[in-house]
């Protein structure tokens, strides 16, 4: 017997949560499936069970909340799982979702599906980026945050947005020396058009305040206009080299600065992590500002395909207060489709959240204008510089690809292998894409006719034993 | 890389779970109960977890969050374990760079 519901959330991020509890607190039979073993996402992160805190942030008190309200939610939880297929046959009404976990389940059914999945560092390819002691952000704030480890002694931090700031003082708390914090976008002149928005988020200005204090009071310099252009060491990361880049990101190596380092954080924006819904095969469109590759949807939060709906920074960069009310929108939604609130009720909520709603999508309109990363960035990579860390596919293969003919992602794919490893393409689309790009000319290809890598379950690598497993409950129950 | 012992504003104090031990490479290491394999390795000074495969170099943690099959290392026998998202038991048997076979 496989168990049904009317909703499935994957991913317990402030997205995911919020929708969860709205559909199931109004009576939708709910599960929610996070890849992590508690609930909070990459924002609302938690330290391991195990461990006692002696205090907490602001933060950490605002994702204690919501994990409150979500763990006493009338929903059933499927922690440290992780979702590796969703398939339906066309005459069927509920989707079949595939899981591995710990958990003896196996399947569920759901006719309504809430992706959640949240976003990722967008990586950036420089010669070096593969050597141990170069991590993303996302790898420092966990290891900070969540284990209070300090991951290396000397570090440079490069990247654009905020939570290259949230990192460098971080590091700097952990008595990590931050030699610079490379932001490799200009901010200042578009950043003053923007102010307006910016002083109704005055929560925010005070968040980047906080962490610009740390910043300033340990002198550790903060350079616009900045990247790394090359790290290198044998085992471990030795040095790391940062130059100015101009306003495509192309780097003036004139302007080069040779530091000691054992860690480099490196971080540029995020990229949505559109895995399930590119295998759903819903409806995608390019958008540079909202982190590339993102789902369309309408108002309600729905996708080109009925009954999977996409919220938070997985269907477009936009925060975690984004993620909440676009949660709580699909979750009201699935709510009145499944007849557990009338139209009026779900009219009038919907209404109610548009004014933040609004709000919410100037700030990620700012957040784009400021923070999307430059293309020019892919000059960052030679020729010998790996751009596919699985398959291990450099620059100079995909620019030979290229000159064979290839236009488009899937075509660098076939030849070079490129995004077929473990990581499904990934650590590599966005470096891959840009390569594309430069080698041929404006009219022949953007980063909208190159494409995406198409995602075939099992969206993760799963053992051999496991999948015979499998087959077998398919074959019980069909 | 070494674990945090004084409080901050940003990253208040905290008590760690209970000490235990865990074997990596054939030598004891400490570590304590929450903590995930990468961090245990991390603040043990093990850096490189495995080699790639076609050009064998080393590669550690990369995106710390279970998306990127950087950090793959072999635990109590089973290959290809994200060291990042595995929590770290007692006892544990953990070996790095061991040639993978897929």
């Amino acid at each position: 017997m496989i168990g049904s519901y009317e909703l499935a959330v994957i991913g317990a991020g402030p997205a995911g949560m919020k929708a969860a509890i709205t559909a199931s607190q109004d009576g939708v039979r709910t599960v929610v499936i996070d890849s992590f073993l508690q609930p909070g996402g990459q924002y609302f992160m938690q330290a391991p069970v195990e461990y006692k805190p002696l205090g907490q942030t602001q933060t950490e008190k605002t994702g204690k909340e919501l994990i409150q309200q979500f763990s006493s939610s009338p929903l059933t939880i499927f922690k440290g799982t992780l979702t590796w297929g969703i398939f339906k046959e066309e005459n069927e009404e509920e989707w079949l979702i595939a899981l591995f976990g710990d958990s003896e389940t196996k399947f569920i059914r759901s006719k309504n599906i809430v992706l959640a999945t949240g976003a990722y560092d967008t990586p950036i390819a420089f010669p070096g980026w593969t050597l141990p002691g170069v991590i993303t952000c996302g790898a420092a704030l966990i290891l900070l945050k969540s284990h209070r480890i300090a991951p290396g002694t000397r570090a440079i931090v490069t990247g654009t947005g905020p939570l290259i700031l949230s990192v460098s003082a971080h590091l700097l708390e952990a008595g990590v020396n931050v030699l610079a914090i490379c932001e490799s976008n200009t901010i200042l002149p578009k950043g003053i058009g923007h102010a307006p928005t910016m002083l109704s988020h005055m929560h925010r200005l005070k968040e980047g305040a906080k962490y610009m204090n740390v910043i300033l009071k340990n002198k550790a310099p903060y350079k616009t206009g900045w990247s790394i252009n090359r790290a290198e060491g044998n085992d471990h990361v030795e040095k790391a080299f940062i130059s100015k880049v101009d306003k495509k990101g192309i780097p003036f190596l004139a302007s080069q600065v040779e530091h000691q380092v054992d860690l480099v954080v490196s971080g540029y924006s995020l990229t949505p992590n559109t895995g399930l819904a590119r295998m759903i095969g819903c409806e995608m469109d390019y958008q540079a500002d909202r982190g590339g590759w993102v789902p369309s949807r309408n108002e309600k939060m729905q996708s080109s395909i009925s009954g999977i709906f996409i919220v938070g920074d997985g269907a477009g960069i936009g925060g975690a207060e984004n993620a909440e009310i676009e949660g709580q929108i699909a979750g009201n939604e699935i709510a009145l489709r499944t007849g557990h609130i009338n139209l009026k009720t779900g009219q009038e909520r919907f209404q109610e959240l548009q004014p933040r709603l609004r709000n919410q999508k100037r700030f990620g309109k700012l957040y784009g204008d400021l923070f999307t990363p430059k293309p020019g960035l892919i000059s960052l990579a030679n020729d010998d510089t790996i751009l596919c860390r699985c398959e291990e596919v450099t620059l100079g293969e995909v620019k030979k690809a290229v000159a064979m003919g290839a236009k488009t992602i899937g075509e660098v794919k076939m030849i070079t292998r490129s995004g077929m490893g473990n990581c499904q393409g990934r650590m590599c689309e966005h470096s891959i894409t840009g390569a594309i790009v430069k080698a041929l000319s404006a009219e022949l290809a953007t980063f909208k006719t190159v494409g995406f890598n198409s995602i075939r379950p099992p969206l993760h690598p799963l053992p051999v034993n496991f999948l015979a497993e499998v087959q077998k409950e398919l074959d019980v129950t069909e | 890389m070494k674990r945090i012992i004084e409080g901050s504003p940003l990253i208040p104090k905290i008590e760690r779970g209970k000490k235990i031990q865990v074997i990596v490479d054939d030598k004891r290491i400490e570590a304590f109960e929450g903590e995930t394999v990468a961090a245990a390795l991390l603040t043990a000074g093990i850096t490189t977890f495995r080699h790639s495969q076609k050009n064998k170099e080393p590669r550690g943690l990369y995106c710390g969050m279970g998306i990127c099959y950087e950090c793959l290392v072999t635990i109590n026998g089973v290959h290809a374990q994200r060291a990042c998202i595995t929590t770290i038991k007692d006892g544990m048997r953990i070996e790095t760079c061991k040639e993978l076979k897929l």
